[in-house]
């Protein structure tokens, strides 16, 4: 199966299921493939907010992944998520199946696409009960010069017994880096969550959140680790740009790549 | 699989249209001059975990082909933070690398599986 049939098939797929916005504050790039690679990664997010309604959301995510061809990246991950408000329980949610799928060689085109698709499953039930979900969408990126300028389009369906929509949810992600020096790089990102495509609400009811964020990659052998792998960082600050959005975000990414 | 040889042919300037149920919105891409087309394709090699050449030359403010053969027994990666590539190269094999257009200047590469010897510099002039 070609790269461009696997996409589709996948989006198909996805169409065919009857969404609950969930926020995951990291960028799918169309260049991470990590084939020949096991990538060990952790992403997280908390929220601040004085509004108790709005602050103490959490994230916590930990992820096992590998380029499956030079063109398909996937990933298993585990899902620890905390909701807003006061007395919420931090739980294991979900375990989802990520797919990266390089539509075009990097640096052929004007662009630089990519297709991505994961499948969440809940692990959560009683009181705590979520449905499962599927996300999928373009991945596009341009290099200018020393700059890399990546942008996420993604929708949502929610499955399952405990499916609170039939809703596709759309959000979006940017991303625009400066790649000044490996162990540490400037970035300005955008999250974005639209909310239900055919009940849209008005911008000040969206998510919507930008901010700076650190970027770099160390070398084993450059901190005495042996000579194979690497680890890879990002830490930044979202601020909230709508009444519907925390305050403020910190975001963070930990990514060890070990060739085998 | 859209495929480097596939696109060969494609790279001149020429619009290509893209579609399928993946992107349930046609992308329109432009896709760009290949100047640089004419032009010998530079090549590296692995080989004995280092690059030869480990200095190579191409033309700046153009986009050009670079291929890279592993004529080492095990694979090793082409990657570099200044270009933004990282490739696997399999043990006897050859990938192409789509540069630029590059600034003139130097651009650091290394082989990330043998990054104690294999090293290189892209010099754009």
């Amino acid at each position: 199966m070609s790269r461009t049939e696997l996409a589709g098939f996948l989006g198909l797929l996805v169409m065919l299921g009857p969404v609950a916005a969930k926020a995951d504050y990291h960028l799918v790039s169309p260049y991470e493939i990590d084939l020949g690679e096991i990538e060990i990664e952790h992403n997280g997010s908390a929220a601040v907010d004085r509004r108790k309604d709005f602050g103490g959301a959490n994230s916590y995510t930990a992820e096992l992944g590998t380029g499956l061809t030079p063109w398909w990246h996937s990933e298993i991950e585990l899902g620890t998520d905390r909701d807003s408000g006061s007395d919420q329980p931090t739980l294991l949610r979900e375990i989802v199946w990520e797919n990266m799928i390089q539509l075009t060689d990097p640096g052929l085109f004007l662009f630089d696409y990519g297709f991505y698709f994961e499948y969440s499953q809940s692990l959560t039930d009683g009181r705590y009960a979520a449905s499962n979900q599927a996300t999928f969408g373009p991945v596009v990126a341009k290099e200018i010069g020393s700059t890399i300028h990546t942008a996420n389009l993604f929708f949502t369906r929610t499955f399952g017994p405990d499916q609170t929509t039939r809703e596709l949810d759309m959000s979006y992600r940017w991303q625009s880096r400066w790649n000044v020096w490996a162990p540490l790089s400037p970035a300005v990102e955008i999250y974005g969550d639209a909310g239900t495509v055919s009940s849209m609400p008005a911008f000040s009811g969206q998510q919507f959140l930008a901010g700076p964020v650190a970027i770099g990659v160390l070398k084993f052998n450059e901190l005495g680790l042996g000579t194979l792998g690497r680890v890879k960082y990002e830490l930044g600050w979202l601020f909230g740009a709508t009444p519907a959005t925390a305050d403020g975000t910190m975001r963070w990414r930990l990514e060890l790549e070990i060739p085998f | 699989m859209i495929s480097s040889a596939v696109m060969k042919g494609l790279f001149n300037c020429r619009k290509l249209r893209m579609t399928g149920a993946a992107l349930a919105a046609t992308v329109l891409i432009d896709a760009p001059c290949a100047s640089a087309e004419d032009t010998p394709i530079p090549t590296l090699v692995f080989q004995n975990h280092r690059f030869l050449p480990d200095r190579i030359t191409v033309p700046a403010h153009v986009k050009f082909k670079l291929m890279v053969r592993n004529a080492d027994d095990s694979a090793d990666e082409f990657e570099s933070f200044e270009l933004n590539r990282e490739i696997l190269v399999p043990s006897g094999q050859t990938i192409t690398v789509f540069l630029g257009p590059l600034e003139p200047g130097e651009y650091p590469f290394f082989g990330d599986f043998h990054q104690d010897t294999a090293k290189g510099v892209l010099v754009a002039k």
